[in-house]
């Protein structure tokens, strides 16, 4: 792999990766700049040739952009670069929800690690019986032809 | 390695060549599987890792053009809005299947006559009920008795929850007065026979490590093992062998682990690949005798390829649907449009499904089987932090048509890692199933929004999802006549006697449900009828 070693994690990259995942500091959930998906994103670019290029076309392309990483200027790198922006897109997706504490905070549980789980109640019969009454209450719903082999 | 001939050689070593080792056990016959891929120790499934989800997206995808591992197969679905997905190794695609786990109804084994599309087939449900209370009962599945959409029967174990999601749903199809039922499950509620029930942890795609998914690799295959069947990993089959003078199939060709070519002979083939590798590899079998491909003088084989295109609908509701509880595909399912409705400007139906939630990553990455990000920047905080955990979900599966132009046939170019061409998937959506979709997602709106749905998403276009290609189906189909179909009505290729299918390649019709206990239940009684017909075989 060639050039991947040019892409310095600590570069415009972090700023492009807090505009594409921002933080919700009210529930402290960090942007994925912050949290260090660069590294994960350099290192896949590392394994990736495609992603490598269009990760040295965006970071060269955000650094002539004047007004610095914002939502605008990476809205112009998403239709200036499409392709590119996308494969960036993906991998910082996957790199900030690979991570185990991050699912913890996103609002539904982590999905744990088997052999944990969830206690999930099974419903009572009684409420069982009081979902599918109507159901059953409108007796056979199939068409039963007659049968034997045709 | 022992070469030796066998009684029965079996090909592929999934979900329905497990079953028929199985009914074919209590013959005393040498039984041999031939798996192309290996056993998977639960230890190695992604499940038990900390960064699983990673894992979908490359070495357990489900999909083989994405997994490129050294048993997989490279399918070209260039041609096709649908790609086939699958896992090439002991247990087969029941590895990663999701264990959702209806029959087929009455009325799906007679389209022609009931509706004047498809064919029937040269069976019916109640042949079949008996083959599906034994897989059942091998399988362990879980469910509730007494479903109005079917002829009476119990699951052996009780329903898996249906949880708040399930339960919030249900409440909506009451309120419009349309079926739905608890979703039966190849998935334990109660520990049974050594393995434990579901943890709820919801990652079933990658691999169910606490056994409670019915895969055969651990329902059917340490059984078989015990008994003695021998089951070979690494072993590929390049091509089935004939004797030119008699006719009948003499054994086959394999790749072995060694990485040399080797020769099995056999009394008895079975091919259980599933509904591309199986036609794929019996155009790869030509000879003299065969010049299109083996058992294929109907010209039938690799046609009428049937997936069950699907579609999602999800509504946004008030409180969390803890969606993430539970296992992945099954909660409730409802067959309200299942049968014929001709208001409704399409035959036959569709099933609403509804899946549990599915996990960050891949909701992010725009839902299970579909690559279409979701949007960045503030809208995407918006999304997670306020959508996502709100959310409930329908999926429209729809029952597709046999039509010929659908098919499976040889690509030019393109093959595996031991040079055997590869399959080419030429598919395209039927008008029929286009209106089907159209209108299950409608009625999933109007459910979605019965039951407190404040607000509703849909992708919006005329696509269905990509990955949709779980069941491949039609293939090699049955029937009584030899110039129509491939296999008789009990799985015998009419044109050779010694060579029977077992997956579900040889269904006629699709149906709308997942099609995996049917194709065991098939292979079940296959093995019955094999057993029944033991002195006159080959006649
Ligand atoms: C992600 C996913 C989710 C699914 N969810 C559900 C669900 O919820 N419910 C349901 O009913 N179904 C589901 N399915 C479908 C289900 O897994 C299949 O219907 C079922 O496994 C098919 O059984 P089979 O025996 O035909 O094929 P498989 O189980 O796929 O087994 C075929 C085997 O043959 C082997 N093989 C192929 N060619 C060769 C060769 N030339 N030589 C040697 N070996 C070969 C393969 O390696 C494979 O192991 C799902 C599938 C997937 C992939
Ligand atoms: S949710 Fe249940 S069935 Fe699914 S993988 Fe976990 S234990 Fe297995």
């Amino acid at each position: 792999m060639s050039e991947h070693s040019n892409i310095d994690p600590q570069s415009p990259l972090d700023a492009i990766l807090d505009v594409l995942i921002p933080a919700n500091p009210s529930r402290n959930i960090p942007a994925a700049g912050q949290l260090g998906v660069a590294t994960f994103v350099t290192e896949a670019a590392a394994q990736k040739n495609a992603l490598n290029t269009a990760l040295i076309a965006l970071l060269s392309r955000a650094g002539e952009l004047a007004d610095g990483i914002t939502p605008d200027t990476v809205r112009q790198l998403e239709t200036e670069l499409p392709e590119a922006f996308n494969l960036l897109l993906v991998e910082t997706y996957k790199g900030y929800y690979s991570r185990p504490d991050i699912r913890a905070l996103v609002g539904v549980g982590a999905h744990p690690v088997h052999p944990a789980g969830y206690e999930v109640a099974s419903e009572s019969p009684e409420l069982l019986n009081e979902l599918t009454a109507p159901v059953r209450a409108r007796g056979p719903v199939f068409r039963d032809p007659p049968g034997g082999q045709a | 390695m022992n070469n030796d001939p066998v009684d029965v050689l079996i090909i592929g070593a999934g979900a329905s060549g497990a079953a028929i080792a199985w009914s074919l056990l209590e013959t005393r016959m040498r039984i041999l599987c031939l798996e192309q891929g290996d056993h998977l120790p639960d230890k190695d499934f992604p499940s038990r890792h900390e960064d699983y989800e990673i894992a979908r997206y490359g070495a357990f995808s489900c999909d083989p053009n994405v997994r490129r591992l050294q048993q997989d197969y490279p399918i070209n679905s260039d041609d096709s809005c649908i790609t086939p997905v699958n896992w090439n190794g002991v247990g087969g695609s029941t590895i990663n299947f999701l264990g959702h786990w209806p029959r087929m109804r009455p009325s799906d084994f007679r389209t022609k006559s009931l509706d004047g599309v498809g064919e029937d087939w040269p069976l019916d449900y109640h042949t079949l009920a008996p083959f599906y209370d034994m897989n059942d009962h091998n399988t362990g599945v879980s469910g509730l008795g007494g479903n109005p959409a079917y002829p009476d029967y119990k699951p052996p174990h009780p329903p898996i929850p249906i949880g708040k999601l399930g339960q919030t749903l249900a409440r909506g199809f009451n309120e419009k007065g349309w079926h739905w039922w608890p979703s039966d499950v190849a998935i334990l509620s109660e520990d049974d026979d050594g393995r434990q029930k579901c943890v709820n942890a919801g990652t079933c795609d990658l691999g169910c490590a606490a056994g409670a998914k019915g895969g055969t690799n651990f329902t059917y295959w340490p059984m078989l093992e015990n008994a003695g069947v021998e089951l070979r990993t690494r072993a590929r089959v390049r091509e089935i062998l004939v004797d030119e003078s008699t006719g009948f199939a003499t054994g086959v060709l394999f790749h072995g682990a060694d990485g040399r070519v080797h020769e099995q002979k056999a009394e008895l083939v079975i091919v259980a690949c599933n509904g591309v590798g199986t036609p794929r590899l019996l155009l790869n079998s030509k000879s003299r005798l065969f010049p299109d491909g083996l058992a294929n003088r109907s010209g039938k084989v690799g046609k009428n390829l049937m997936f069950h295109p699907l579609t999602g609908v999800a509504g946004v509701f008030e409180e969390p649907m803890k969606g993430h509880e539970g296992p992945m595909a099954c909660s409730i399912l409802s067959q309200e449009f299942y049968e014929s409705d001709p208001t409704r400007g399409f035959v036959r139906g569709y099933g609403l499904h509804s899946g549990r939630s599915t996990t960050p990553m891949t909701y992010a990455l725009g839902g299970y089987g579909i690559d279409s990000p979701i949007p960045w920047g503030a809208e995407h905080r918006e999304i997670m932090d306020n959508v996502y955990p709100y959310l409930a979900g329908l999926t429209v599966v729809t029952e597709d048509l046999p039509e010929e132009h659908n098919c499976v046939t040889l690509d030019p170019d393109l093959t595996d890692s031991d040079g055997i061409p590869a399959p080419k998937i030429t598919y395209k959506l039927g008008d029929n199933t286009r209106a089907m979709l159209r209108h299950g997602e409608d009625r999933a709106k109007e459910v979605l929004l019965a039951a407190g749905a404040k607000r509703i998403l849909t992708k919006g276009d005329d696509k269905v999802w990509w990955r949709a290609g779980w069941h491949q189906m039609g293939t090699c189909r049955l029937g009584n006549n030899p110039e129509t179909s491939v296999v008789n009505s009990w799985g015998r290729c009419h044109d050779v006697k010694n060579l029977f299918i077992v997956d579900g390649s040889i269904f006629v019709t699709a149906g709308a449900v997942n099609p995996t206990s049917t194709i065991q239940a098939l292979a079940l009684y296959i093995g019955d009828q094999i057993k029944t017909n033991i002195a006159t075989l080959f006649d």
